[in-house]
């Protein structure tokens, strides 16, 4: 099969709630694509869409070409973490896991397999309602990679993590994408996606406001700013406005330069003998990148008293 | 549906309440039975009791761990929020409240089976004491009477209705405490509302459509014209009572979103 999820125009609504309002987006396979937007923005939404939980209003979602309720072992074509606590705390995590291998026709062995995968050899047979939010993460992960599928969909895996965990998750995923594999990896903060995804699905209110590479997303939102430090003010300006740049002073030695690239200004600088010692062209995180994007999605948002439109 | 069933099997294995709950179904049973039969006495001057069913009132209380059993077989996964991985396992939602039906239905056989053996011993060894004896012409219970055989397979075949109708109910309501709490009010409540009318037509029809009245009439050995409903009509009404329940969890199943 085709390592896929389609997301396409689904609308659903929980009473007076609009939680998606034409969700459309193609998770394709050998990369990490990372689902990011604030809370409310439709992502966990449209994971229980995509799985046959919920069921949307209009639109449909398909894996793999085919909606997730006509596959036969659904288990061994997506592997889906929602809800790490999504388990019966009396239940050990090795025969929580056996059930589930047991619904796909799978064996013990499997079980054990994924359990090594994970490292929760050693409490394997403990009651998983012991567990800390980082080792049910890890059930939860064990239970997705359980029937070795070619899609993956991790809703806030990240989330409970300690930073030795969040270190092994992002390597595992690369990994998993690296073999061929559709991952799909959803977060509220923008900065869990660096270093792990490799193209980015924006979501806010119920929507997605951009669908982009990681680099691409940053260069949107980079606004061509070159910063200028120079001994030489006048004559800096002076070259620079006959280029044809607009150029604001920050302080006694910074300039600010619109409408040059920073090589532009390296070489009409050099040509003109003008000494600097720092040419630096701006570029936006992509935290700033997202911050951008949402802003108009964010649905709960701190206003200062008096001003309707003030931003956090 | 192997592998549904295979999966139900594993997880109702694995559950610690399991093991408990089917010695409470024999525990209570036979121990109930025996306290009714260890109470009830027949006088020299003859006695109008019927056998079968004095040995089998256990059956009352036993109930009580089978509503429990089943309630919890689903709504436990509601309440934990499991239920979302099961259905993300087995998208066919239908097959999962089938798969649970077949092994609940066959743990509820063999307990209810040990509960009613373990029932009819008690009353054959505690009754003989208490008047019952074959010399007066009241014979303990036996297993080799047609109708006390009918009345002993009756209540082990009421106990997985109940069993069912327990499930069905809990699949419709989700919660545990409310499933377990309209399970006991229909096993429990509803048989006392025909005590409280008047119109004797009205209450005879009450007490017909009563799922725990009319299945356990099944238990009657004696005076079967005097019984509103006959023993085994008595069962279908218990049959269609969890035929309900089924039905409307798997039009349930099929429509609702997955909410914990």
């Amino acid at each position: 099969m085709h390592a896929t999820i389609e997301v396409i125009g689904l609308r659903k609504r929980y009473g007076r709630t609009l939680a998606l309002d034409g969700m459309s987006f193609t998770v394709l396979p050998g990369r990490v694509t990372g689902f990011v937007g604030p809370n409310g923005a439709g992502k966990s939404t449209t994971m229980r869409v995509i799985l046959g939980l919920d069921t949307a209003d209009e639109g449909s979602a398909l894996i793999g070409g085919r909606p997730y309720r006509s596959l036969r072992a659904p288990l061994r074509q997506v592997g889906a973490l929602l809800d790490a606590a999504a388990l019966q705390p009396s239940r050990t995590a090795r025969n929580h896991l056996l059930w589930l291998a047991h619904s796909q026709g799978l064996g013990a062995r499997r079980v054990d397999e994924v359990i090594d995968q994970v490292g929760l050899g050693a409490v394997a047979r403990r009651r998983a309602g012991g567990f800390s939010l980082g080792m049910r993460q890890r059930l939860g992960i064990a239970a997705a990679l359980l029937g070795d599928p070619p899609v993956l969909m991790l809703d806030e895996p990240v989330n409970g993590l300690d930073p030795e965990g969040i270190v092994w998750i992002r390597g595992l995923l690369r990994a998993l994408a690296a073999e061929g594999r559709a991952v799909l990896v959803s977060s509220h903060l923008m900065s869990e996606m660096q270093d792990m995804a490799d193209h980015l699905v924006v979501a806010g209110r119920g929507r997605v406001v951009a669908d982009t590479s990681v680099a691409g997303l940053i260069a949107a939102a980079s606004d061509g700013r070159v910063t200028l430090r120079t001994t030489a003010r006048p004559e800096a300006m002076e070259v620079l406005a006959r280029a044809g740049a607009r150029v604001a002073v920050q302080d006694r030695d910074t300039l600010t330069v619109f409408g040059l690239a920073a090589e532009r200004i390296v070489a009409l600088l050099g040509a003109n003998d003008v000494p600097f010692s720092e040419v630096a062209a701006h570029r936006a995180s992509l935290e700033e990148a997202y911050m951008e994007l949402t802003r108009d999605a964010v649905e709960f948002r701190a206003t200062a008293p008096g001003d309707e439109t003030a931003t956090s | 549906m192997r592998r549904e069933l295979h999966a139900e099997w594993t997880k109702t294995r694995t559950a610690p309440g399991t093991a408990w709950l089917l010695s409470a179904v024999v525990v209570l049973t036979a121990a109930a039975s025996a306290a009714v039969a260890a109470t009830v006495s027949c006088p020299e001057t003859g006695c109008d009791q019927d056998v079968a069913r004095l040995g089998l009132a256990g059956v009352q209380a036993g109930q009580a761990a089978v509503a429990v059993l089943a309630v919890l077989a689903v709504s436990g996964e509601y309440g934990t929020g499991m239920i979302a991985t099961t259905f993300a396992a087995v998208p066919r939602r239908g097959r999962v409240l089938a798969a649970k039906a077949a092994v609940l239905t066959g743990l509820t056989l063999a307990a209810g089976t040990v509960a009613v053996l373990a029932s009819v011993l008690a009353a054959r060894l505690i009754l003989p004491g208490n008047g019952f004896t074959a010399a007066d012409g009241h014979p303990p219970p036996s297993l080799s009477d047609g109708p006390t055989l009918r009345a002993a397979a009756g209540t082990v075949l009421y106990l997985a209705l109940i069993a069912l109708l327990s499930l069905g109910a809990a699949t419709v309501l989700r919660d545990s405490a409310t499933a377990a709490g309209v399970v006991c009010g229909l096993l429990y409540v509803l048989p006392l509302v025909p005590l409280m009318i008047g119109d004797p037509g009205l209450r005879r029809l009450l007490w017909q459509a009563a799922p725990a009245n009319a299945g356990l009439a099944i238990q009657t050995t004696t005076h079967l014209d005097d019984l509103p409903i006959g023993p085994w009509e008595g069962l279908g009404v218990a049959a269609a009572w969890a035929a309900a329940a089924l039905l409307g969890a798997w039009l349930l199943l099929r429509i609702r979103d997955v909410r914990a």
